[in-house]
């Protein structure tokens, strides 16, 4: 593997009733590299993620996006290095009230801090860009409608367009297809590879299900107890071997 | 004990028409002491309130009267009571929107949960616990004589008691709300700022709108009575017109109030209804 774009080393993290969630893990992802995170619900996979941006704080470890590392930062300089890595969650939590156009450009709210953004203006520049990041994820056709009235497939375009807003170098999808209809999770998976791929971008990917795992992830990695217990290209891997991985 | 007994006994009684077990004697003594206590507080209310069903009974010739000397409504009374009227609007008009715009920051920071901190919410809570104790024609007594008789000291009276109201609605309305959205810019390196005015507002609009908008119906309601201590609006010319004995004058007057509640509840009562 070339560099990576995501290096995670001896991540750990203990809730306060006792629980381990996190147990020294360690993993790479590398630019146009799509990692399907695998693993029994409570192995640690959400809280992985929930670590790597900072919205859990982890115990120890080190997270490292290109060259910045992210734990120990604080205040401006964490929320400028959150740039760089963008969560798609299992729900697309968008705002109900605002068009999915809206909803795209707030995801770059972070490169205009300032008293106007500050007060709910969004900048036309990214709006215009929120436009052609909606026609990239095949969803333009949405760009004026408001988000409550989305369907689950079409909101999830709109927050993987918004986490596009964000120009960052790593996404991370917390079950980005949990609450999707087949059709629509494999449209997604589709999409998610060919970001990686193009935009050279490494998309680090929860799943539940093994068989979309192989079918278009890159690498697969599979974590138990808070611990990796494998971590392997999708072509070397047997699916007996994910059995009850999900 | 046999298997059949068991199931009996993990599934309730055998025999259906068997009696239920009585309550405990202590706990039947228990509730009759609550209804005992209960009847006592009552009576002491009675008895202190001094109501007196007899005094009711021999004033109502009384009350008939000064209705019947109040009718019909004079429909002189109107012209002035126009200003009165415009007046009692803008004190309940200025007053809500001052307060709103001055409850939706401290609401933010008086939020437990996601917007605001810590440190800040329990001053701001109790500064507004405080605010909203004092009744708002106490503060209209305490304003009248801070700048002087008149409508100002209304709408400070208004202002101050609707922001310890609306801080303490506004605050629970941001922590009951769907965080996700919220959540989902903070993870993207938005300023809390940021997050607020992107994420919070625009899901919050329609509740704080409505509660606004309910401020305003009671503020409006509120302003009628204000003129009695002096801080302006309708309620003064009220209180004239009963003092002078003018029952048909105020009879026109709070058929006046009675439109103007009515207006303002239907309307805002729709403008409510558009915002959802």
């Amino acid at each position: 593997m070339s560099q990576p774009l995501l290096g995670i080393t001896g991540l750990s993290k203990r809730y306060p009733n006792g629980t381990q969630a996190l147990d020294s893990v360690g993993l790479r992802v590398g630019a146009g590299e799509l990692v399907a995170l695998l693993g029994p619900n409570g192995s640690g996979k959400s809280t992985l993620l929930r670590c790597v941006v900072r919205l859990v704080e982890p115990d120890s470890g080190s997270v490292r996006v290109a060259d910045t590392e992210l734990i120990g930062l604080r205040g401006g300089s964490l929320r400028r290095a959150r740039t760089g890595v963008a969560l798609i969650f299992q729900q697309a939590r968008l705002v109900r009230r605002r068009s999915a156009l809206d909803n795209v450009a707030a995801g770059a709210l972070a490169h205009h801090p300032g008293p106007r953004t500050a007060l709910g203006w969004l900048p036309p520049g990214e709006r215009a860009r929120a436009a052609v990041l909606l026609a990239r994820v095949g969803a333009s056709e949405i760009a004026g409608q408001r988000a409550d009235t989305l369907s689950g497939g079409q909101a999830q375009r709109t927050a993987i367009a918004r986490a596009l807003a964000q120009r960052p170098a790593v996404l991370l999808a917390d079950e980005p297809v949990a609450n999707l209809d087949p059709e629509a999770a494999a449209a997604t998976m589709a999409l998610l590879r060919e970001l990686a791929h193009t935009e050279r971008l490494a998309v680090l990917c929860v799943l539940h299900q093994p068989a979309l795992a192989l079918a278009y992830a890159d690498r697969v990695v599979l974590l138990n107890r808070g611990r990796v217990v494998l971590d392997r290209a999708c072509s070397d891997t047997d699916p007996a071997a994910l059995a009850g991985a999900g | 004990m046999s298997r059949a007994a068991q199931g009996r006994t993990t599934q309730g009684p055998a025999n259906p028409s068997a009696r239920p077990t009585r309550r405990s004697l202590p706990r039947r003594l228990g509730r009759w002491l609550v209804v005992f206590v209960g009847l006592l507080v009552l009576g002491q209310a009675l008895v202190v309130a001094e109501v007196d069903p007899r005094a009711l009974v021999e004033g109502l010739g009384g009350g008939a009267r000064l209705v019947a000397d109040g009718l019909p409504p004079d429909p002189a009374a109107l012209p002035s009571a126009g200003l009165a009227v415009l007046q009692t609007v803008d004190i309940a008009l200025v007053a809500t929107v001052v307060a709103t715009l001055l409850a939706i920051p401290f609401g933010a920071a008086a939020a437990r949960p996601r917007t605001g901190g810590q440190l800040l919410s329990a001053p701001i809570r109790a500064v507004a616990a405080f605010l909203r104790a004092i009744p708002d024609l106490v503060w209209a007594l305490v304003f009248v004589a801070a700048v002087g008789l008149g409508p100002f000291a209304g709408v400070l009276a208004l202002t101050v008691h609707s922001l310890g109201m609306l801080v303490r609605l506004f605050a629970e309305s941001i922590e009951e709300m769907d965080g996700g959205p919220a959540e989902a810019l903070l993870a993207a390196g938005a300023t809390r700022a940021q997050v607020f005015s992107h994420a919070v507002v625009p899901e919050l609009l329609p509740t704080l709108g409505s509660l606004a908008l309910y401020r305003l119906e009671q503020n409006v309601r509120s302003s009628l009575v204000l003129g009695f201590v002096g801080a302006g609006g309708i309620g003064f010319q009220l209180l004239s017109a009963m003092e002078e004995f003018q029952y048909r004058q105020a009879s026109m007057l709070l058929l006046v109030l009675f439109a103007l509640v009515t207006v303002f509840e239907l309307g805002s009562a729709r403008v409510r209804a558009a915002l959802r």
